[in-house]
């Protein structure tokens, strides 16, 4: 248990000297101030690009807008941000010998992997609030209506789909001998379950729709009990990534 | 749209917008020019995409042109 404490503080401390952890946390934010502002200057950008050529009225921007340009932006740039910048983490690790030691001293190599893992996530929920906080409270400076019932179950799904890729990352990591292979796989992973996305029937189950359905969880069109399944599938995939990465790392030459 | 009015009315947004880009250009600049030792390119190139690509420059740079060795 200590060494799970220690290890996982070494990695908070090795991405803070990194700058990692500041410029992640940065980004971020400014990913959390931009989707309030999109939505409010959408409507002025359409009217300056074309004019008085577009005949239709264009509706005021609601919260909505403000909360779709979050979910929009948090899966385009949030999730590949997290991924680029973790994609070596273990890889790194094993390439530059930086475990020989630790391991050799006593430290179990299951608790390497269990402690990344406690990092990344942890990691993914600091910023994925950070974000979320921002554009909430600016949403609601800006916005006030009351289309956007069901915030914290809207974004419940999302922060359940980046623990799963974050425990893809570590397992790609773990298999793969420098980041760029494991990014290739942690983005093989992505679009397999887009594919998979194409039958309808697989929808309930498949980790991907907790990205995509969000705005009608937030408005309450949609029940977020109907997208269990695919919320438990996600966690027993995360659990299922972390027992493979300690098995890989066990047999895996530092 | 009145250009100064419409500034007044999101300076909330605007401000703290444009002082966290400009953390982020600064703390990758500082770097970029600290540690010369790039994986490719050269400091001019990376001092460029750092400034002109914002919000993706800094990222960029501390994923692909970082030096392992600090």
């Amino acid at each position: 248990m200590k060494n799970i404490y220690y290890f996982s503080k070494k990695e908070f401390l090795e991405s803070w000297r990194t700058s990692k952890l500041f410029i992640v946390m940065i980004f971020f934010l400014i990913l959390g101030i931009m989707n309030p502002l999109i939505a409010i200057l959408t409507p002025d950008i359409i009217e300056i690009s074309f004019g008085g050529a577009l005949p239709v009225n264009i509706p005021e921007p609601s919260s909505l807008d403000s909360w779709g340009q979050f979910y929009q932006s948090m899966t385009q740039m949030g999730l590949i941000v997290i991924t680029l910048l973790f994609s070596g983490t273990m890889s790194g690790e094993v390439s530059k010998g930086t475990l020989v030691n630790l391991v050799t001293k006593g430290l179990k190599r299951s608790t390497v992997v269990i402690s990344k893992s406690i990092y990344l996530i942890l990691q993914w929920t600091l910023c994925m609030f950070l974000a979320f906080f921002v554009t909430w409270v600016y949403t609601l400076y800006y916005f006030t209506d009351d289309n956007s019932p069901h915030v914290f179950l809207a974004v419940l799904p999302l922060w359940i789909f980046g623990i799963l890729l974050v425990t893809a990352i570590l397992l790609t990591s773990t298999i793969s001998r420098n980041s760029y292979e494991g990014l290739l796989l942690t983005g093989g992973f992505v679009v397999l379950l887009f594919i998979v996305n194409i039958f309808d029937k697989l929808k309930h189950y498949n980790p991907i729709t907790l990205t995509s359905e969000n705005i009608n969880f937030l408005q309450g069109t949609s029940s977020l009990g109907n997208y269990m399944p695919a919320m438990l599938i996600s966690i027993s995939l995360s659990l299922l990534f972390l027992y493979l990465s300690i098995v890989i790392l066990n047999k895996k030459k530092l | 749209m009145n250009g100064i009015s419409f500034l007044m009315d999101h300076l909330p947004l605007l401000i703290p917008l444009i002082i966290l880009q400009f953390t982020l250009m600064i703390t990758a600049l500082v770097h970029v020019i600290k540690h010369p030792n790039y994986r490719f390119g050269t400091k001019g190139m990376w001092i460029f995409i750092v400034v002109i690509l914002q919000l993706i420059g800094p990222v960029f740079y501390f994923v692909f042109g970082k030096g392992d060795n600090e």
